[in-house]
């Protein structure tokens, strides 16, 4: 390690540490590196405008987020959750199993936890709050779990950034997501059915079965949306990025025309949110740019893996040892400073240890996702305390077993790499 | 002065929003004048990316509040009062520092681009460019004028908690 770059990982840490926005914190950091190496500094706005003006496939960021902001201002959101509860609200934990179902479909059509939590969360919060059926912080906790799921089925913001930084295919990474995605989503059914006994809720009144085709014909068009994406993707017709675009025309088709619930006015607040999302995903991507420019070119990546291979580790070990380390820092950091950062510094070693991409790819950003859960910093807590006004302290205090459920199906598509792998290959990934 | 601020910071959103609008009917246009229509346009990509350049950069400029940023604020959420505003008041000296020193050879890097234009739109790369320099001046603007209100002794809640402008 060079004496600047010393300088700058210590400049980085202590920026960060005290609160510095994280993106500033790398581009700073990175000034400072410059500075004392004695090279141009414009290559710091060089590296962060090159970066982004040359990934189209970025694109589908913005896209997924404007997407999934349209279908939380529809009615999107609420018919799913109608159509969920006719479809396994009769059982015990009933509204809890909606909560897990519905986030498992919108896992379909939006690629981003956050907007999942808000989009269904606040809704289906107050449907098992209501006569106080359900406690708060398995109310709470359930939602911020169930959350975690919309990033592993595809679409997934977070896999495009790994797809970014590792040069993995992200329609492969995509496929790999779907069974994790549902394994997640049945190890919290579980969860969710023994605890409905533990706290002995109610049963909820069943909605009749001649009910169902009409609430299914309600949310038909919603529940097209995930259709049209994957046969967009992997029938070949579009790229991911263009897919997110036809995702998001379609959504304000739907909720336009056919649902009539966006105004001019709702429009505006959506390409708004939609757009300050984007430039503060996008600022950290900017960032990362430089800041990984430098760490390559100090050569770190490669130090790592010839270290790696010196200590004669096994795959498995080496792979599960880094997902303890991913863990423990998704406890605290954010997401996208992991995928961003944290993750190229090892793709060298995960590659000469033959490591398959996407086998890491998928299982990485379901551990990531797990961090977003993690106290004391888990992102998702704070988005589900800031729309029900759970104390943070109940949510925290429920959401143990939540996380125990995750690691578990974390572990097995760990050891079992063909729980990720096999969708992908029998699409012709390998061959 | 608040009410011509208030003004601006609502151009800079009425910016924002065309910005994400012009991507986004890009983007349809593109996809129609390929699946479509099966002559597709190539101006349609190249605007598709300015846009995301300007909305990154005019956003992290403009529109992003202290607490929209991804931030790690385990440590500075422990410290007491004084010692929260004595963490602000170093990164804020610190990003003005640092953005200042790079200013020169920024403004260098994207000047020099003028002998450049894009490839179907026609733009001058300067002028493409010229949004990060933006970001860079309101960076500096922002935390110079945080820095000074920190030491005036504004409160600290108020400060946690407003606009960027």
């Amino acid at each position: 390690m060079s004496g600047p770059f010393f300088w700058c990982i210590v400049a980085l840490f202590a920026l960060a540490g005290i609160g510095t926005p994280v993106a500033l914190s790398m581009i700073v950091s990175s000034i400072l590196y410059l500075l004392l190496k004695g090279q141009d500094i414009g290559l710091a706005a060089e590296q962060m405008i090159q970066g982004l003006f040359d990934s189209f496939l970025l694109l589908a960021i913005p896209l997924f987020i404007t997407a999934a902001n349209i279908m939380n201002a529809g009615t999107i959101s609420e018919r799913l959750l109608k159509f969920c509860l006719a479809l396994v609200g009769r059982f015990r934990g009933g509204l809890g199993h909606v909560n897990v179902v519905a986030n498992m479909i919108f896992a379909g059509m939006s690629g981003s936890a956050v907007a999942d939590a808000v989009g269904l969360g606040k809704i289906i919060i107050e449907m098992m709050r209501k006569d106080n059926r359900y406690s708060a912080g398995y109310a709470a906790a359930l939602t911020a779990a169930a959350s975690t799921i919309g990033p592993i089925i595809p679409p997934s913001i977070p896999m495009v950034m790994y797809a970014l930084v590792s040069d993995t295919s992200i329609g492969y990474l995509f496929l790999g997501g779907f069974v994790p995605g549902v394994m997640m989503g049945i190890a919290l059914m579980i969860l969710n059915a023994r605890m409905a006994r533990k706290e002995n809720v109610p049963l909820e009144e069943p909605v009749p079965r001649s009910e169902l085709p009409r609430l299914t014909m309600r949310a038909f068009p919603a529940l097209m949306m995930p259709i049209i994406l994957l046969y967009g993707i992997y029938g070949g017709a579009t790229t991911p990025t263009e897919a997110a675009a036809i995702a998001a025309l379609y959504a304000l088709l739907l909720a336009t025309f056919f649902y009539r619930a966006v105004t001019p006015r709702v429009l505006y607040n959506v390409f708004l949110e939609s757009g300050k999302a984007t430039a503060s995903v996008g600022l950290v991507i900017g960032a990362s740019l430089i800041f990984n420019y430098i760490v390559a070119a100090e050569n770190i990546p490669a130090q790592v893996s010839t270290m790696m291979q010196g200590l004669n580790v096994s795959p498995m070990v080496f792979l599960l040892s880094l997902n303890l380390l991913f863990l423990f820092l998704g406890c605290l950091l954010d997401a996208t400073t992991i995928i961003l950062v944290i993750i190229p510094l090892f793709i060298p070693t995960v590659k000469a240890l033959g490591i398959d991409m996407v086998h890491f790819g998928v299982t990485a950003v379901v551990n990531c996702m797990i961090g977003l859960i993690t106290p004391p910093y888990g992102v998702l807590l704070f988005v589900v305390n800031a729309i029900t006004g759970i104390p943070l302290k109940t949510i925290i205090g429920s959401i143990g077993p939540y996380i125990l459920v995750l690691v578990a199906s974390l572990l097995i598509m760990l050891l079992v790499p063909d729980t990720v792998l096999f969708l992908p290959k029998m699409f012709g990934y390998g061959k | 002065m608040k009410g011509a601020l208030r003004f601006l910071y609502r151009r800079a959103e009425d910016f924002m929003v065309f910005l994400m609008v012009v991507m986004f009917v890009s983007f349809i246009i593109q996809i129609g004048s390929r699946y479509i229509f099966n002559a597709p346009v190539e101006w349609s990509y190249e605007l598709i990316l300015v846009t995301w350049l300007w909305a990154v950069f005019w956003g992290a400029a403009f529109l992003l509040t202290d607490k929209d940023h991804v931030k790690f604020d385990v440590i500075y959420n422990m410290g007491s009062e004084k010692t929260r505003r004595t963490y602000a008041l170093l990164s804020a000296a610190a990003l003005v520092i640092g953005f200042v020193v790079a200013a020169p050879a920024t403004l260098d890097f994207i000047t020099f681009k003028k002998i450049r234009s894009s490839d179907s739109l026609h733009i001058r790369m300067d002028i493409l460019f010229s949004v990060y320099m933006i970001f860079l001046v309101a960076m500096i603007t922002h935390y110079l004028l945080r820095a000074f209100r920190l030491i005036r002794g504004d409160s600290l809640s108020t400060l946690e908690r407003e606009d960027s402008l």
